[in-house]
């Protein structure tokens, strides 16, 4: 992390290619980010109504949605979808690149790998991460929305009042603060396996694959980390 | 291909940014375009009461509670934002206080403004409040907190054990045996009741006459009733012409002569109380004199009882006019005067 740290210093290096990481890691994780966000929302709103039957008002089905997603759903499941779909692009393509000595290649043509490789992806994926999952959550708040007012015995007024029943900002920012370090890490893991790959395609194959586990295991473990430390 | 890239990348930011901006104000039900203004209340504990909980004047919403600190003097510092339109308009009290106070079952609190020259009949509040504006003389807000609704539902669990511990007692004094006694004495009351019904049959003719003579008495009443009526119309023109005053005026100067002579009559009461002794002995000495004479004794008694006497008295008398009279027709006769 200290040579990525230090290899930020050649700005005309990965500046350019910074773009190009963020369309290619952030703009197109949208789609599988808003996909599972939409059926998230959906399931909760249909499993809160089930478990609120009872004393507890329906309206709570707004607050759990609400909280739920923008603490810990959206983050949590972005971040795991986008470990294996980030995180094996990474560790994939710096790998292939490792074994093919195409780093080896830029190395000799005086250029940084990290600066010219890993600096553009962590980058991206540290700022692109947090803004997808924004996007999740609404789309998730919005879909279990839809849902409760079209499937539950609920009405929109209800639904709202439950949202911002016991909002504060902190759930919002909580959520992105998360995903932040969430694609920090993946980018981060997985350059470091594909700059370590050895061993041809089968190397390739196993740094990917260490890299998705790792980085599914960090995003855990980073969770926990700042629900202790934040909450 | 870089500028698509470009592109692509920018619109999602700004969509993403556009959703967590307009996201976070809309749930925290804040407005950029609402001007606000910073009130200070200070309460002796906020219980429950957060940041972003609203503020509520009769129900509706006029601000937010913006920061919560702990303050001097023991009490927490509480900053009030309340929208320019309620502060302009006056709908303010003009003495507010705020009372911290749970918003529903599920533990959402709120901050209700009041009027202080209408608090709440509550000691403990008022209690508070009298706390924080004796502590308080930079015009910020006293406040209250109403206690959380954990504690009335503990207070309530508690109201409810002690109905539970009634209920049981009730049902122990409720046996077997006293709810047949019960039923017994309804059994008997209702026996009790049909008697009273026979006798009523049975009296209804003594009632009817009963009934009768007390309309009778009352055409009676009403007939003296008219009577009495016109006796107090007499009256009242007897008043009307004077001559119940005058009446009055005689009997007032009877009466005064009355005092008066029952003054002489105590005057003449005194002197004969003076005289008591004297009057005693004059009486004694009038009865010696009586008895003498009753008995025939002494000059008096023997002149009343002795006839002989008597008549030679009169005799004596008769012979001494006789003498007086030839005395005053020849005095030389008797009497001889010289100077020398």
């Amino acid at each position: 992390m200290f040579d990525v740290l230090r290899s930020m210093r050649d700005m005309d290096v990965w500046v350019p290619r910074t773009v190009v990481q963020m369309r290619r890691l952030g703009v197109q994780s949208v789609p599988i980010a808003l996909f599972i966000a939409t059926f998230t929302g959906i399931v909760l709103a249909l499993l809160s109504s089930y478990s609120f039957s009872g004393a507890v008002p329906l309206y709570f089905v707004g607050t759990l949605i609400g909280k739920t997603i923008m603490m810990e759903l959206a983050p949590v499941l972005t971040g795991l979808a986008l470990a294996g779909r980030i995180g094996a692009n990474i560790a994939a393509e710096l790998g292939t690149m490792r074994v093919t000595e195409q780093v080896d290649a830029l190395e000799t043509l005086a250029f940084n790998p990290l600066s010219f490789l890993v600096v553009p992806r962590v980058l991206a994926a540290t700022v692109m991460v947090p803004l997808v999952v924004a996007l999740a959550m609404a789309v998730g708040v919005t879909s279990g929305w839809i849902t409760a007012i079209s499937l539950l015995d609920l009405t929109t007024p209800e639904f709202l009042k439950g949202l911002r029943l016991f909002y504060e900002f902190k759930d919002i920012w909580f959520g992105l603060v998360k995903s932040a370090s969430f694609g920090l890490g993946i980018a981060a893991i997985g350059s470091f396996k594909g700059l370590r790959t050895g061993g041809g395609a089968e190397g390739v194959g196993r740094a990917t694959t260490e890299a998705v586990v790792i980085s599914a295991s960090m995003i855990l473990v980073l969770d926990a980390f700042w629900a202790v430390i934040l909450l | 291909m870089r500028r698509r890239d470009e592109v692509l990348v920018g619109t999602t930011i700004i969509a993403s940014l556009a959703a967590i901006i307009f996201g976070a104000l809309y749930l925290s039900k804040a407005s950029l375009w609402t001007s606000t203004e910073i009130r200070v209340a200070r309460f002796r504990t906020t219980g429950g009461l957060g940041v972003g909980a609203p503020v509520n004047l009769r129900g509706v919403r006029v601000g937010r509670v913006n920061v919560i600190r702990l303050g001097e003097q023991n009490l927490v510092e509480v900053d009030l934002q309340i929208n320019q339109d309620a502060v302009a308009s006056g709908i303010l009290p003009e003495r507010p206080g705020v009372i911290a106070a749970s918003a529903s079952l599920f533990g959402e609190w709120e901050a209700r403004l009041i009027d202080l020259d209408l608090p709440p009949d509550d000691a403990n509040v008022l209690a508070d409040l009298s706390l924080v504006i004796e502590s308080s003389d930079d015009g910020a807000w006293p406040g209250a907190t109403l206690p959380d609704i954990g504690e009335l539902t503990a207070q309530a669990s508690r109201i409810a054990g002690n109905i539970t511990d009634i209920s049981d007692r009730v049902t122990t004094v409720l046996d077997d045996e006293a709810v047949g006694e019960l039923q017994q004495s309804i059994s008997d009351f209702a026996n009790t009741v049909q008697n009273i019904n026979a006798l009523a049959e049975q009296q209804r003719d003594v009632f009817g006459t009963v009934s009768q003579n007390v309309e009778r008495t009352s055409d009676l009443l009403a007939d003296a009733a008219m009577r009495l009526q016109l006796t107090l119309a007499r009256v009242d023109s007897a008043t009307s012409e004077g001559e119940l005053s005058t009446i009055m005026a005689n009997t007032a100067t009877i009466s005064t002569d009355a005092a008066a002579m029952l003054g002489d009559l105590g005057s003449i009461v005194g002197v004969v109380r003076a005289n008591e002794a004297t009057i005693g002995r004059l009486f004694a000495g009038a009865d010696t004199v009586l008895a003498k004479l009753e008995t025939g004794r002494g000059t008096a008694g023997l002149l009343l009882s002795d006839s002989a006497l008597y008549q030679e008295a009169t005799l004596a008398i008769t012979e001494l006019r006789s003498l007086i009279a030839d005395i005053q027709a020849n005095p030389r006769k008797y009497f001889k005067f010289s100077v020398f």
